[in-house]
């Protein structure tokens, strides 16, 4: 058995949910490596939940949220946007691959995106293997 | 630049000045340590203990971090050298405290010295902010030489691969014994309670190993980001040497290349974090 990473999403319940609903009803086939939680919005994403998943054994971590100016409530991902940037350059300068967190905006319609960015992150992953810096020895 | 000597002078004149005219309630400066080489915090509310501020180059302390110790709208005085001027200013932008309540007495000076070891803190270590960026009195002369980039130290480390960073902060990190002077030492920490004593959620193992250091690391400096003004106190207060400066500066510099803003500039500014711009580039989540 190959190695098969497990991704910690983190989905806007607006769009990247919803757009996750839509490839699920249109069958669209992507990897069984995301485990999906749906948050209300990506700003009320705290950037602990992205270093805590690391530490509680994730490979990987997908945030996914509304495009730039079609938050559902006007602003939100602004935010996101900068603190998971932040996130991300903190991730990367503590030592852990920045390929392992990726940020997407995916619509309510874009089912298809989804699939084929969870498609692209599990064979990223793949590639750089387990994650075991972060994780807490169990 | 004006002589520490001169400062202490000037500096013990404004405090009785300003405490004998009722301006302000409490002038927050140096005091004697237990020799020389060791001053300390101190609060002088009388004009007879404004005779015991000291000033010297070992006057290391970032005085913001006391401002929050006073009730709102107490008037104070605070001493303050340039990277302690940019934490009030942040204190200002984050509604901490009021900028008519204070009374800023600002030092330029350069060629501070650590206290643990007496080397001089110079921009390798956190020493790159010679003037105070506000002040309303100030006690020496501005001193005209550009301060050099901060962020010249970062070169050894960003050159390293991801394997050999992470192996440098697992060490580093590793000997934290979780004292927390460094939160205590920092004049932005003043959230109570701090995440790390939270208990529902428990974001991070509270005994002294590696995955709870980093969690707690991490989140802190996640929280400082857009916020820290290199000041240096976390790192001179840590009993175990950990080089923090490092990561803080790393994200100072990151935000500063993001969001085009330096913290604790400008009074009007919003901290980064806070405050989001339509243009932002998602280029910056690559």
């Amino acid at each position: 058995m190959g190695f098969e990473p497990k991704i910690q999403g983190i989905a806007c319940n607006w769009c990247t949910y919803t757009g996750a609903d839509l490839a699920g009803t249109t069958r669209l086939k992507y990897p069984q490596n995301l485990r999906l939680v749906r948050v209300m919005c990506s700003s009320r994403i705290n950037p602990s939940f992205i270093f805590r998943a690391f530490q509680l054994g994730a490979d990987g971590v997908m945030v996914g949220g509304c495009h730039p100016g079609d938050c559902h409530y006007g602003t939100g991902n602004m935010y996101a946007r900068r603190r998971l940037a932040i996130t991300k350059k903190i991730l990367d300068f503590a030592g852990m691959e920045p390929e392992r967190f990726r940020v997407e905006w995916i619509s309510a319609s874009e089912g298809k995106r989804f699939a084929e960015v969870v498609e692209e992150l599990t064979n990223t992953i793949k590639e750089l293997g387990p994650q075991t810096k972060f994780k807490i020895e169990k | 630049m004006t002589d520490a000597k001169t400062i202490e002078t000037r500096l013990k004149e404004e405090a009785k000045k300003l405490l004998e005219s009722g301006v302000v309630s409490v002038v927050l400066g140096y005091g004697p340590g237990y020799d020389e080489k060791h001053p300390m915090p101190f609060a002088a509310s009388t004009p007879e203990e404004a005779e015991n501020l000291v000033f010297n180059e070992f006057c290391t302390a970032n005085m913001a971090r006391y401002i929050g110790r006073y009730p709102a709208g107490t008037k104070l005085a605070v001493a303050v050298k340039g990277a302690d001027s940019r934490a009030v200013i942040v204190l200002i932008q984050e509604g901490k405290v009021k900028r008519e309540d204070l009374v800023m007495l600002g030092i330029p000076f350069k060629g501070l010295k650590d206290q643990a070891t007496g080397r001089e803190i110079d921009e390798k270590t956190t020493g790159a902010t010679y003037n105070p960026v506000i002040y309303d009195v100030l006690l020496g002369d501005l001193i005209r030489e550009a301060a050099p980039s901060p962020y010249t130290v970062l070169a050894e480390l960003q050159s390293m691969g991801r394997d050999e960073r992470w192996a440098f902060w697992e060490k580093e990190l590793g000997k934290c014994i979780r004292c927390y002077a460094c939160r205590k030492a920092c004049p932005m920490c003043y959230c109570d309670p701090c995440f790390v004593d939270q208990t529902r959620p428990q974001w991070a193992d509270k005994s002294p190993n590696i995955q709870g250091n980093l969690m707690y690391h991490l989140t802190r400096f996640y929280h400082l980001a857009g916020r820290c003004v290199d000041c240096g106190e976390c790192s001179r207060a840590c009993p175990v040497n950990i080089p923090l400066y490092l990561f803080h500066k790393e994200v100072a510099r990151e935000c500063e290349e993001m969001f085009k803003q330096k913290a604790g500039m400008d009074i009007n500014d919003k901290p980064v974090m806070v405050d989001f711009k339509v243009e932002d580039s998602n280029d910056i989540l690559e």
